[in-house]
């Protein structure tokens, strides 16, 4: 197991949630209904996601390094209003739990000027040793890391949109039906 | 209007993962997985008569309200995808779906796409019900696929989990 990372540490940041990322819907992410395609809101989320990595000390310099990677195992996104090319983002990101290898985030978009909620993110992410490619455990400076970021996220609410299940709302669900 | 595929699921879209979606992990990046899913929705709405001519010629649009996505296995360049879809629910005005996107030449799944998709009224922009040609093609296809087994990933709800 990786112990120190050989690179210098950004400094630490607790706030909770996070809220540090902002970036600008493109041109090329907008498709022929004229908003930001479903897939960028990805995308853009995967960026936000970067963000909260790299305060935990897991950034490019990991990759580039050939230290480990972070793979993303699964993900949920709620779309909650369109957004249009060249509109300001504000990403906030709450750490919603975290174990040896994996964390669990909840990122919510807003429009930066007019602040309404565009979309909400939860997704799951995972260590991966950069030789075999398979899961392994956080390096013991990022778990460290981890630890006053918790700390400070875990008072927060639950988010409503966290945790949903996929459905028409009328009538028994999926499974039960 | 295109004839109605009505195989189970629905197993027409195919695709090969491009350069421009390959991320400094070397594989394909997690929002890209997503642009070839909704490349596979739109061969899926092309069957209903609600492709890119029902946008184009401004008779309406359809909005994804969700989406939840797995991410079981990784792509490389190049790799050809086979994308099939199972129709799981669908009412008035929305369609809740399915998409395993597998290796097509290894096999595999790679990953899945739970989606729902809403219809939009052109000049509103707004929620409305789906046509009539639209509903009645829903219909036939969701009827088709009744009796599929629902796949372990839909209705699924993200958590850590212990292994």
């Amino acid at each position: 197991m990786l112990v120190t990372l050989p690179y210098e540490m950004p400094e630490l940041i607790t706030s909770a949630p996070l809220d540090i990322h902002r970036s600008t819907v493109l041109p090329e992410w907008v498709d022929w209904n004229g908003h930001m395609n479903l897939a960028f809101y990805v995308t853009a989320f995967d960026q936000a996601s970067g963000a909260f990595m790299r305060n935990v000390g897991l950034g490019r310099r990991y990759v580039d390094g050939k230290l480990g990677m972070t793979f993303v195992l699964e993900t949920h996104v709620t779309y909650d209003r369109e957004m249009k090319g060249g509109a300001p983002m504000r990403f906030t990101t709450q750490l919603l739990g975290h174990d040896a290898k994996r964390v669990h985030l909840f990122h919510e978009m807003f429009h930066a000027e007019q602040d309404y909620l565009a979309a909400t993110n939860e997704t799951i992410i995972m260590n991966i040793d950069y030789a075999t490619r398979r899961s392994g455990p956080w390096p013991v400076q990022a778990a460290e890391r981890l630890e006053p970021i918790w700390a400070a996220h875990r008072a927060l609410p639950r988010p409503a949109k966290a945790g949903r299940v996929m459905g028409l709302s009328k009538g028994p669900s999926l499974r039960s039906g | 209007m295109i004839d109605l595929d009505l195989s189970a699921p629905f197993d027409l879209h195919r695709a090969t993962v491009l350069p421009d979606w390959i991320d400094w992990n070397g594989h394909m990046n997690v929002g890209y997985y997503v642009v070839a899913f909704d490349k596979a929705t739109d061969t899926l709405c092309q069957q209903f008569g609600v492709g890119y001519e029902y946008t184009r010629d401004k008779i309406g649009m359809t909005f994804v309200l969700e989406a939840h996505v797995t991410y079981d296995r990784e792509v490389k360049e190049g790799d050809p995808l086979r994308i099939t879809t199972q129709i799981l629910d669908h009412d008035a005005k929305r369609l809740h779906y399915i998409h395993e996107m597998h290796h097509a030449t290894e096999g595999y799944l790679a990953a899945t796409n739970e989606l729902m998709l809403m219809n939009i009224d052109y000049a509103s922009r707004r929620a409305a019900p789906w046509p009539d040609f639209a509903m009645e093609r829903i219909e036939k296809m969701a009827a088709a696929h009744a009796t599929l087994p629902i796949p372990e990933q839909a209705g699924r709800l993200i958590r850590i989990r212990k292994n």
